[in-house]
């Protein structure tokens, strides 16, 4: 499983999450998507890039082309990385005006995702959340 | 004979349900223990029939209210073998307990004495002391331990004639080393010290004797006992509890007050501002009730061989990183290089085992040890040995699903 990340389209990952009957899918969907995603350099995980309120560390970097957003993420944690794939799926290539529009709270909902999270990560999901949506 | 923990399973209904599709298997007790039907009951039949506020109304209610109240000051007060049960004060937790003594003693406190913790310190025997120090401008000090989670041979050197308070705890919630204890408060006491004990881990698991232990003060929450949440316990001699200053104030604590001025009560309603957590205090005598009934000893045996047969398997199994003791200890602590510990523990969860990966509110105790944090099964008399190696076969597993690229 060496995709890169760009290959995946977020309709796979979608209906693979959707697919799990049960944690261990869950678990084991998170982890194979962890590694369709390149991982960050040293210097690229600077403080600045770090988010905070996550139990596992968490990088996100935000890159505007021609008004789109692209992005770039890492953790050291596999699931989170997973996670992140999950949630950049959805948004990678909008602009932040469409972005801002949705509501991905309930996507994420609909990918299995909020039930998996214990409550503090997904503390740690709703500051990526921030992030993904601020100037 | 070799004690059975299925004959207890019975008092826990919690534990018989699935988590997803898996049988529970729940090792966090180290957090929380689970409740016995001795607990539950209590606690219903609180509300269902001498519901009532304590030491106010003169009604029937009231008067079977208080009478309860006390008696379970009483009972409390002999399971940490307390010689009056006047030296027990109610506190919603081992927290709060610690911090009516570090608000306490604060006038007592000039700036250049000293606090000595030791590095197993839990947050809560910890900030409270820190925050202590920077308010009269004491010292924290700290006992280290070796980078391998040992005593360091040379701790006397830290008592010194300015050491004011000496807090530790028994056991260690994160890696569950013991502290010795006696050897410390000796040398605490022989510098005019205060001392504290922080019995958190130790009351689910080891009979407890205030007096042999001779020290000040003796902390621990109820909820960890097997009690309700939100009850925990001070306990304090005679002329340590006579010296803290309230750092509450209002009903119950008062004996007399005008607009000039008030008289406090006496102990322990001195120390016990606001209507008391009477449900909780009816719980907690449950819990000790519960344990009195049991051999102690059999119980912490077992538990014990719970945690080695863990620590022997895993140990074997190689590649895994033990930051506990290998012997006389009710819980595992570890770290798997190059695989992150949540990654274990949402495995683990998906399979019903539950377990806590964090840094176990011991934020210094995990820099020391160069780890973020650990993975923790903890256990309690009602686990099994089938649900031990539940654990190690899950975790194992899990190990193998996460190291494959
Ligand atoms: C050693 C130790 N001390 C203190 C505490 C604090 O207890 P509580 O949160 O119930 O006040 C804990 C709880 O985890 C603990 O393990």
């Amino acid at each position: 499983m060496t995709d890169p990340l760009g290959q995946q389209r977020p309709i796979d990952i979608k209906a693979q999450l959707q697919a799990c009957r049960s944690k261990e899918d869950t678990f084991k969907t998170l982890v194979m998507l962890s590694k369709t995603q390149p991982r960050l350099t040293a210097e690229e995980k600077t403080e600045d890039n770090k988010i905070k309120g996550c139990e596992s560390a968490v990088w996100l970097i935000i890159e505007e082309k021609d008004g789109l957003r692209h992005f770039k993420a890492d953790s050291d944690a596999k699931l989170m990385r997973g996670v992140l794939v999950a949630i950049l799926s959805l948004v990678k290539g909008k602009s932040l005006a469409d972005i801002q529009q949705m509501d991905l709270k309930a996507e994420l909902a609909e990918l299995n995702l909020s039930s998996y999270l214990t409550s503090s990560r997904t503390n740690g999901v709703l500051a990526i959340l921030d992030k993904i949506t601020s100037h | 004979m070799v004690f059975d923990p299925t004959s207890l399973r019975p008092l826990f209904p919690i534990l018989s349900q699935p988590a997803y599709d898996h049988p529970l298997v729940y090792l966090d007790n180290a957090a929380t223990t689970q409740k016995p039907l001795w607990v539950l009951d209590a606690i219903q039949d609180y509300y269902r029939s001498f519901n009532a506020n304590v030491h106010r109304g003169a009604h029937f209610l009231s008067d079977r209210a208080t009478n309860r109240f006390e008696q379970a000051r009483e009972t409390v007060a002999r399971f940490i073998n307390a010689p009056l049960q006047s030296h027990v004060i109610w506190t919603k937790g081992a927290t709060e307990a610690i911090n009516t003594v570090a608000y306490g003693l604060e006038h007592l406190l000039e700036k250049g004495d000293e606090i000595l913790i030791t590095s197993l310190e839990h947050h809560a025997n910890l900030v409270p002391w820190q925050q202590l120090a920077f308010r009269t401008g004491a010292r924290l000090r700290v006992l280290p331990l070796t980078s391998k989670g040992e005593w360091e041979e040379e701790y006397a050197r830290y008592f010194t004639d300015r050491t004011r308070i000496f807090a530790a705890t028994q056991i260690s919630n994160a890696i569950g080393t013991s502290t010795p204890l006696q050897v410390m408060l000796d040398l605490a006491k022989q510098q005019g010290a205060f001392t504290l004990v922080d019995g958190a881990q130790a009351v689910a698991h080891y009979p407890v004797d205030v007096q042999a232990l001779d020290c000040d003060f003796y902390v621990f929450s109820g909820h960890k006992m097997y009690g309700p949440t939100g009850i925990g316990v001070l306990y304090g001699k005679n002329h340590a509890l006579e010296v803290l200053m309230p750092y509450q104030t209002g009903g119950e604590m008062v004996r007399h007050v005008s607009h000039q001025a008030t008289e406090f009560n006496v102990l322990p309603y001195r120390l016990e501002a606001g209507t008391p957590h009477i449900e909780g205090v009816i719980g907690l005598a449950a819990a000790c009730d519960f344990l009195c009934t049991q051999d102690r000893l059999a119980l912490l045996a077992w538990e014990q061989s719970l945690a080695r047969h863990v620590y022997t398997r895993l140990h074997k199994a190689g590649g895994i990183e033990l930051y506990s003791p290998e012997k006389n200890t009710t819980l595992v602590s570890l770290s798997v290089p190059n695989i992150h510990i949540l990654d274990l523990n949402a495995y683990l969860d998906s399979q019903g085992v539950a377990v806590r990966a964090g840094s176990h509110c011991a934020h210094p105790l995990m820099a020391q040890l160069g780890v973020a944090g650990t993975l923790r099964a903890s256990f309690a008399c009602y686990n099994t040995m089938e649900e031990a190696n539940r654990f190690c076969d899950v975790l194992l597993e899990a190990i193998d699903l996460l190291n494959e690229e």
